[in-house]
């Protein structure tokens, strides 16, 4: 037996019929079948399973990496740029980050061949828990990759489906997915549209498109009937508070605004104490100016920590949690907003009654043993020592 | 002597007429009604409730006295503590609710918030220069009588409440208010004046016509009668009362229940009264068939038969403390014309609605008695109303209590208006 026929031996058993799924639990490994040049900076990893299984998911749903990187365990999240549709093989789409310990040793380190453990996937941002005829996707930098799996489903599936998609790059350069979004446009005959909003030119192409940060005028001209669909938003804080207000200017009906933070690293690195500062400065800064999305910054690697899915059972908001931080503090930077007043247990504005999990809670007098008895928590005070689900 | 400078109330206050009702404005006009709240409502000992209302830390009940909103709350010491419910940033109501558990005490509008001592804890976007520690919740004096609370709004309250709480606690810790728990309580505004509700609680003159219900438990003379007015038959049921009492005062006090009649309604300013009375029929409860409603009975008692206890105090309460349960109540005045009844029963706190007690059996008496009041009470809030009315003569027989609290209110008024 030749290579060749060994390698078709692979591929062929890939594709048996009646795949069991992929479950973590049992076999955590993936191996990375391809790493691909996006743009000059974003790498796709293409990963499959030792053991072929099929990948069941939602389009926008996200896998955990559990990498050990200098010694150290990290968790990272990444949202899924591959569509459930190909269920063999799943990918996700990495942005170099200047400093940032996980982007740098994904692009340098990962080739084909490369082991990675993995978690997932999971998630409650995609469009299949919110289905509408109308969809308008918007997107920040690599916060793309949720929304490129969601448009890659339609186009797959070759069900009519009314998109319109905009994306905030800095530069033509910098489109992720640009070629595949053009095709997916041309094969769906206009009930596809993609529209790229560049804050600048590239150096060897100047920007002919819609040019600047995301403006409601755009947003207008791109999705006159934007007002009708259901949208999705994911890309930095800023990028997406600037969403939200515009958004609100506009009148929008928020319970079909949807959006994902997918920008974990930084999210879950400063200290909660930093992070309500550097929240409240987001804010600011997105009142000041319609975003386009910001460099993001990796923050340096904190010590192992494991990361719960915190679930908001009202709103229907997942978001992740290490097990080193406060659920209110990450909840906030997560765009989840909960009453909530002193921050540190004592005057119970953000009580909560936990469904489901456990925290562990330093309080101070904010909430009463048998409330707390009850299923009650202050959020505030609260690090997960489980996943939860939040009455919220 | 002119007196040039008396104030209308002063000179109403002079010319009262002992053995008489008081003059209409006592119950009508706003202006004696405003001095009533800032002599007696603000600077009395005003029974407001009981333990049981707070059992555990963190517990907190709201009231109004006059207009002044006040809680308590159990602290993580079980200790009972009150405060002014008026958040020290821009007033706002702390407790909102009449009981609640809270964990500190935090003003809903901008989350101040206080520990249960009353000290700031957390105050945002005040800036650098200003003290927390200047900012704390006023606290307002607060006594428990056995499991009553009492509260005084005055910096000053009177120092006989000990006077009363040493002579008292004898009397009602058998009771173990403590551990008991509220069974039901009830509000209802009565159209009268508050003098009007306690004048017409401080005798059973009205009783036979009135309270069927009441009258089934109670000896009809309990409270005093004409003794030339009564005929053969009534003054023999007079004498075996007398007796009664007597008898079953040396039988409750031999085992340690205290139960001779104590009284200092208008000689003290912490007026009070007590007596542990007997029952009549079954002599058990204040229950339709005179039997204990609650099959758990309170406290260290053991026999359902030890008769009713009852304790008076000036200027807004009155309790009975059965073996198998309390019932008591607090007025607390809305404005000239309008009082607060609220009633609270208790049963022991390991006494089971359904099953060692049914609500509808509890209250019957009290509830059905209530309303009779409040129409009563109605009606000489009407009559006080017209130009007819003037004080009428009380019965030295039957309502000298009365007398005793009007003397009570009377002086209480002149010694701080001046007389």
């Amino acid at each position: 037996m030749d290579a060749s026929t060994r390698m078709m031996d692979v591929a062929a058993r890939r594709l048996g019929s009646a795949l069991p799924a992929w479950n973590p639990d049992t076999d955590d490994v993936l191996v990375v079948q391809a790493v691909r040049e996006e743009t000059h900076d974003v790498k796709t990893f293409v990963l499959a399973p030792k053991n072929p299984t099929a990948f069941h998911y939602e389009p926008g749903q996200f896998l955990t990496l559990d990498l050990e990187i200098a010694g150290e365990a990290i968790n990272r999240c990444y949202t899924i740029s591959s569509a459930p549709t190909r269920p063999h093989a799943i990918s996700i789409t990495v942005k170099r980050v200047p400093g940032g310990p996980v982007s740098n040793f994904l692009h340098d380190t990962l080739k084909p061949g490369s082991e990675l453990r993995a978690v997932g996937p999971m998630g409650d941002f995609t469009c299949f828990r919110h289905a509408a005829g109308k969809y308008l996707f918007l997107s920040g930098g690599s916060g793309i990759t949720p929304l490129m799996s969601m448009a890659r489903t339609f186009h797959d599936l070759a069900i009519p489906r009314d998109i319109v998609f905009v994306h905030a790059a800095r530069s033509p350069a910098d489109i992720i997915f640009r070629d595949e979004l053009e095709l997916m446009a041309r094969n769906q005959n206009g009930a596809f549209k993609f529209a790229p909003v560049c804050e600048g030119d590239a150096p060897r192409e100047p920007w002919h498109g819609l040019k600047g940060r995301l403006s409601l005028q755009m947003l207008k001209l791109t999705a006159p009937d934007f007002m009708e669909r259901e949208i999705f938003v994911c890309g930095p804080s800023p990028f997406m508070a600037a969403v939200r207000t515009m958004l609100g200017e506009a009148g929008f009906d928020m319970a079909r605004h949807h959006e994902e933070s997918f920008n974990f690293e930084e999210l879950a690195a400063a200290e909660p104490e930093v992070a309500l500062e550097v929240a409240a400065a987001e804010l600011a800064e997105a009142a000041k100016q319609a975003e386009a999305p910001a460099p993001m910054g990796e923050a340096p690697v904190a010590a192992p920590v494991t990361t719960y899915q915190v679930t908001f059972a009202k709103t229907g908001r997942t978001i992740e949690v290490p097990s080193d931080k406060f659920v209110l503090d990450m909840a906030r930077r997560a765009g989840v907003r909960l009453p909530s007043s002193c921050s540190k247990g004592l005057c119970g504005t953000c009580k909560s009654k936990l469904n489901s999990g456990t925290v562990d809670m330093k309080h101070q007098g904010g909430i009463r043993q048998r409330e707390i008895d009850a299923g009650m928590v202050l959020l505030c005070c609260s690090k997960p020592t489980s996943d939860l689900v939040v009455d919220r | 002597m002119l007196d040039t400078t008396d104030t209308p109330l002063q000179s109403l206050l002079r010319r009262r007429k002992p053995g008489y009702s008081l003059e209409a404005p006592f119950y009508t006009s706003p202006e004696v009604f405003k001095a009533d709240l800032d002599i007696i409502f603000h600077r009395h000992w005003i029974f407001v409730g009981v333990e049981p209302d707070v059992p555990e830390p963190g517990d907190a009940m709201s009231f109004e006295i006059g207009g002044t909103s006040v809680f308590v709350v159990r602290d993580d010491d079980m200790g009972l503590r009150a405060f002014h419910n008026v958040c020290r940033h821009r007033g706002a109501p702390l407790i909102h609710d009449y009981k609640t558990t809270i964990g500190n005490i935090v003003c809903r509008y901008h989350s101040w918030t206080y520990g249960l001592d009353g000290k700031l804890l957390f105050a945002e976007h005040m800036g650098a220069d200003f003290d927390p520690s200047c900012h704390g919740l006023k606290p307002v004096h607060v006594r428990s009588l056995e499991g009553l609370i009492f509260i005084c709004l005055s910096d000053d309250p009177p120092a006989d409440f000990d006077v009363m709480a040493a002579k008292m606690a004898p009397y009602l810790a058998p009771h173990d208010l403590r551990n008991a728990k509220v069974a039901f309580e009830k509000d209802i505004i009565e159209p009268g004046n508050w003098k009007l509700t306690m004048e017409n609680n401080r005798e059973c003159y009205h009783c036979a016509g009135n309270h069927p219900e009441l009258t089934v438990p109670l000896f009809a003379y309990g409270f005093g009668f004409a003794p030339e007015e009564l005929g053969e038959h009534e003054r023999a049921e007079a004498d075996e009362y007398a007796k009664l009492v007597t008898t079953s005062h040396r039988e409750w006090e031999s085992c340690g229940f205290p139960s001779e009649m104590v009284e200092h309604l208008d000689d003290m300013v912490t007026g009070y009264r007590t007596e542990r009375l007997p029952l009549a029929g079954d002599g058990e409860s204040h229950t339709g068939d005179t039997k204990a409603a609650c099959a758990k009975l309170l406290g260290t008692i053991n026999d359902p038969k030890h008769g009713a206890l009852h304790f008076w105090t000036q200027p807004n309460s009155w309790h009975h403390f059965m073996s198998d349960h309390a019932v008591v109540f607090s007025v607390l005045p809305l404005d000239a014309e309008r009082s607060l009844l609220r009633t609270k029963w208790l049963v022991h706190k390991d006494a089971v609605e359904g099953v060692d007690y049914d609500v509808a059996n509890l209250t019957a008496v009290w509830e059905a008695t209530n309303d009779q009041d409040s129409e009563l009470v109605g009606y000489c809030q009407h009559g006080a109303r017209s130009p007819a009315y003037e004080p009428g003569p009380y019965s030295p027989h039957t309502e000298m209590l009365v007398e005793k609290f009007c003397n009570w209110y009377v002086g209480r008024m002149a010694e701080h208006l001046g007389r």
